[in-house]
């Protein structure tokens, strides 16, 4: 999933002090997971900046919607009839819904009310890890199942480095090295002899070396 | 006189580029450029131009620093990080370069490394901005200095072909202009037809504007050229005057020269390209009587 993480209270205030209307929106998917904008967080935010914005003085009105899924245009539609009853929106969702409120409505202000961090798995409750960078080529049915590039500190393609330390990152303690859980997974796999396979050097183009990517579906597009 | 006081004091400027080698093998370059010596203010250093992967801008600046002639170097951020670009900076200075020009870098996906990562930490105003802080005595993030650079720094206006993107690219350079460029160098002017229109177009960025004149070294370069860079100015009256001179190589060499007369008015200076027929630049600037 998409992961993402509130941001502070006050850069908020910051975008929509100039506005009286404010439609707060969220998503149901990835943010609603990690807990970030889903329905419950927009209504926790809603009160937080409406409590704010009040001890300020201004008193400014909330609409909170939360909607099947923001990036996807055919749910974005459903804000038609409110839209025009904002002055500015304000989304929950990841990056991706944010700019699909901007491009369906072009004259609305639109800001964004989380930090969209990573494409991760859930550890625990309440912890996200990073899992994957889309390089657009994957690389796991080679390493075991752990990509070194979301991973492994330095994006070693052929780890791990002299900083591996009884299985930890030199980073940092608290974080896992990819090439010991690399190594573990190909050694319990019986797979060791492909760990001394050198790794060219990889191709970035389909990771968006060669800019935005796209893809296109001929079966499938319009 | 250097490069640097011939600015400031607004005098026609004349620069020629040339490339590193794609190799180690610099005779090329280091005999080239010896034989421009006195006869141009500066000899202008791309890096990995073009996106073509070959022996860095720092070490080709030195090398002609080292036979006695003034260098530019340019710098862009495809490359490196601004951890690498502001060590390089620092190395120039040390290793005499004063002069840097922050080019526009071609994508990476154009170029002859086109699966690399393209790293573009910092843009070009960053850039600038950066090595501005440099000359301050601190780096980018705030730590001082042990005795910081000087530089004249000069950035470029972006290729264009439309007049959207000419509009895009002057406010780049404005932006570029107000973090510390002190002269601005355009994309390739083929002929004089292509002059006034961007002269005009450029007279408000208030900083000398110097003109890249390309030479066209062939009938089949001005007709590439001519079909796949519309704003180009290649006329069909230009291809038909290669076409018909009978040394056409020569013919190439005097439409630059004649380029070159009709910026020396209104530009702030040429830079002559000739992208691998460095040996011919002498016989250009004959040709425009510099
Ligand atoms: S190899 Fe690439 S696609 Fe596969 S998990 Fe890693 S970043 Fe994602
Ligand atoms: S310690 Fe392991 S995870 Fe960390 S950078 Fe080195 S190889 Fe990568």
């Amino acid at each position: 999933m998409i992961t993402a993480e509130r941001k502070p209270l006050e850069e908020l205030i910051e975008y929509i002090k100039p506005f009286k209307r404010i439609l707060l929106l969220g998503c149901n998917e990835c943010v609603t997971v990690c807990s970030a904008g889903g329905r419950k967080e927009v209504g926790l935010l809603a009160s937080g900046l409406q409590m704010a914005m009040l001890k300020s003085g201004n008193n400014i009105e909330i609409r909170q919607h939360t909607l099947e899924r923001q990036c996807d245009p055919e749910y974005v539609e459903e804000l038609v009839p409110m839209i025009n009853d904002a002055d500015a929106v304000m989304s929950m969702a990841c990056g991706c819904g944010v700019q699909e409120i901007a491009m369906r409505f072009k004259d609305k202000p639109v800001f964004p009310a989380v930090n969209t961090t990573f494409m991760g798995a859930s550890e625990r409750q309440g912890v996200w890890a990073e899992r994957c960078q889309g390089c657009g080529n994957c690389l796991l049915g080679e390493t075991g199942g752990i990509c070194p590039i979301a991973r492994c500190a330095k994006q070693l393609m052929n780890g791990p480095c002299g900083g591996s330390v009884t299985g930890k990152c030199e980073i940092s303690d608290d974080v896992d090295c990819a090439w010991q859980l690399i190594w573990d997974r190909l050694k319990s796999l019986g797979l060791e002899e492909r760990y001394m396979e050198i790794t060219p050097a990889k191709d970035w183009r389909s990771g968006g070396g060669s800019g935005p990517r796209k893809i296109i579906r001929e079966d499938l597009a319009e | 006189m250097s490069f640097q006081t011939r600015l400031a004091a607004k005098d026609f400027i004349v620069l020629a580029e040339m490339h590193t080698p794609k190799g180690i093998n610099i005779s090329r370059l280091v005999n080239d450029a010896s034989r421009l010596k006195g006869r141009v203010d500066a000899v202008v250093i791309p890096d990995m131009d073009n996106g073509i992967m070959r022996m860095s801008a720092l070490a080709g600046g030195v090398l002609l620093q080292q036979q006695g002639i003034e260098t530019i170097m340019h710098m862009y951020c495809r490359d490196r990080n601004r951890m690498a670009l502001q060590g390089d900076a620092l190395a120039a200075h040390v290793l005499g370069i004063q002069n840097i020009i922050v080019a526009h870098s071609t994508d990476m996906s154009e170029s002859d490394h086109s699966d690399a990562k393209p790293v573009n930490d910092l843009d070009e105003t960053e850039l600038i901005e950066s090595l501005g802080t440099l000359q301050k005595g601190k780096d980018i993030s705030g730590f001082d200095l042990d005795g910081s650079p000087d530089f004249s720094i000069g950035c470029t206006l972006a290729p264009f072909s439309s007049d959207e993107e000419l509009a895009a690219s002057l406010t780049a350079a404005k932006a570029q202009i107000a973090a510390g460029a002190t002269y601005v160098v355009t994309p390739p002017i083929y002929s004089e037809e292509g002059c006034s229109e961007l002269l005009e177009k450029t007279k408000h960025l208030g900083v000398p504007v110097i003109a890249t004149v390309f030479l066209i070294k062939s009938l089949a370069i001005a007709q590439y050229i001519a079909n796949s860079e519309p704003g180009a100015k290649i006329s069909d009256d230009l291809i038909r005057r290669i076409r018909k001179s009978s040394n056409r190589e020569q013919e190439g060499i005097k439409i630059a020269a004649e380029t070159i007369l009709a910026l020396k008015e209104n530009a702030g200076g040429v830079l002559i390209q000739t992208l691998g027929w460095e040996h011919k630049l002498p016989d250009i600037l004959e040709a425009a009587k510099l």
